[in-house]
């Protein structure tokens, strides 16, 4: 319905669907929308679905109607909300029909015992046949870019097989998931964000560019200015982009940019402070030796103590006593790294999603 | 070119007696009882303390192995028949049994909530540009 009120003077120029993610996956859209999407005038065999452009479906249902020709079968298949034609060609280890009498000599040499690799490949072919094959009422998953035939849509399988689905787990779960995909990427319109976030862009680009510092050389702690000569190259080229206009300058910008970076570094916990005082000292949270002996330490006092023996320490509970011994500053991020990096290094054990325990 | 049968729409087994005839039908149930002579099986399903019952002509899809008390899918076209009502005349009788319908009641209605919801929605897209 959607597509059919399409104007084709909206269809988006045929330059940006790459830009699209929808445009190189296969959508799992219902039969009744790839029924219904209005084929691009630009290039015939590409359709919009709520200006999304479509060439590769993925469809599950059931086989309701069924034609076999030499090269390929014609299944029509049912999802509940449309029927579509599916053409399927045969592939050539299909074609090959099996000769009766010679499989039935070989046959004997497999009886013999032992392992018969030309008996085994028959019978996965014979697998994989079965799988291609289907009757009407099975049920079947259908991938392929969609074509209109005679003023009739189809799909090109590109892949197709049978599901074996005793229980309807799988059509059970595709019924939830499609509409879920729907409401989350087919019906939201899709938007080129060019401009406004070169802000944020640069921000997390200064923000990795001291990360990779850091992890490169191993820094344990450092001071601003330290590090505030890295991000230097991105005022730099900021400023050249922006040189007409009248605004803070360059060293400004730069201690702007540092601070917001240390801002973020220390949300995700990846530095802290150890001491508030006026010389600016950040630790860096996993490179803190002492702060990791002191975590370990406070899990393996506390996991011999029988309230904790069974389940382990909780992290809050981890957290208030890295306070109350270690440093006031370390925040809930900060002892998450230390916990993460703690069990990497099977220092300690984590018994569940917020529980450690130390043998 | 090739003859597509209607689409079988999901419907809830306490729902198939208002339909009227020659609708398409894709519905559920427990298989109670099968009349090979007649070519009549019967579904049962409950729903808010009460036994619905589908019956289903299974001329199309015989010899199928009836297993009484278990789970069918049923897909297939309404028929009014005298003295019973609503029957739908199979083209696909699968046995689900072990199918979870409490979730598969769930998949139904969320489907058509979407589909009631992005009609809502539209309704709201078209009018103003109605208007204009």
């Amino acid at each position: 319905m959607q597509a059919a009120a399409m104007d084709p003077a909206d269809e988006p120029p045929a330059m940006l669907w790459g830009m699209d993610p929808i445009f190189s996956a296969f959508a799992r859209l219902f039969v009744r929308d790839i029924l219904q999407m209005t084929e691009s005038i630009q290039v015939p065999g590409i359709y919009f679905y709520n200006l999304h452009p479509i060439y590769k479906v993925d469809v599950l249902g059931i086989v309701v109607y069924k034609r076999e020709r030499d090269d390929f079968f014609c299944y029509g298949v049912d999802d509940g909300t449309g029927v579509i034609n599916c053409l399927c060609w045969k592939s050539n280890l299909l074609k090959e029909e099996e000769d009766p009498s010679k499989s039935g000599t070989k046959h004997s040499d497999a009886a013999e015992g032992g392992f018969d690799p030309v008996a085994e490949l028959r019978k996965l072919r014979q697998k994989q046949r079965k799988r291609c094959h289907l009757e009407i009422g099975e049920l079947i998953r259908v991938r392929g870019p969609v074509k209109t035939s005679r003023q009739q849509r189809e799909i090109m399988a590109s892949t197709y097989y049978k599901v074996d689905d005793p229980v309807m787990a799988v059509q059970i779960a595709w019924m939830m998931e499609v509409p879920q995909l729907y409401r989350l990427f087919y019906d939201k319109r899709f938007q080129l964000d060019v401009a406004g976030d070169s802000a944020e862009t640069s921000l997390s680009k200064a923000t990795n560019v001291i990360k990779d510092f850091l992890k490169q050389r191993l820094v344990a702690k450092f001071r601003p200015y330290d590090v505030q000569d890295l991000l230097q190259p991105l005022i730099s080229s900021r400023l050249q982009a922006q040189e007409a206009v009248a605004g803070p300058s360059g060293c400004q910008q730069l201690n702007q940019l540092l601070k917001e970076v240390l801002q973020v570094l220390q949300d995700e916990g990846t530095v802290y402070r150890k001491v508030k005082s006026q010389d600016e000292v950040y630790h860096v949270t996993i490179q803190d030796k002492d702060l990791l002996i002191a975590v370990k330490d406070i899990i393996r006092e506390d996991s011999k103590r029988e309230k904790y023996a069974e389940k382990g320490c909780h992290i809050l509970h981890i957290l208030s006593a890295v306070r109350q011994r270690y440093s006031l500053n370390v925040s809930k991020a900060a002892l998450e790294l230390v916990l993460q990096t703690l069990e990497c290094d099977s220092d300690i054990v984590s018994t569940s999603d917020s529980h450690y325990i130390a043998f | 070119m090739s003859m597509l049968p209607p689409t079988a729409v999901f419907r809830l087994p306490w729902e198939v007696d208002s339909m009227t005839e020659g609708e398409s039908v894709r519905t559920f149930g427990r298989l109670v009882c099968y009349q090979p002579d007649e070519s009549r099986a019967t579904l049962t399903a409950q729903h808010a303390s009460k036994e619905h019952r589908v019956f289903v002509q299974t001329q199309f899809v015989e010899p199928f192995n009836p297993i009484i008390g278990a789970q069918y899918l049923v897909l297939g076209e309404t028929e009014m028949y005298e003295g019973v009502g609503v029957m739908v005349r199979a083209r696909v009788l699968n046995c689900v049994d072990g199918v979870n319908t409490a979730l598969l009641q769930k998949a139904i209605t969320e489907q058509r909530s979407f589909f009631a919801e992005r009609e809502c929605k539209q309704g709201e897209v078209t009018q103003p540009q109605d208007v204009t």
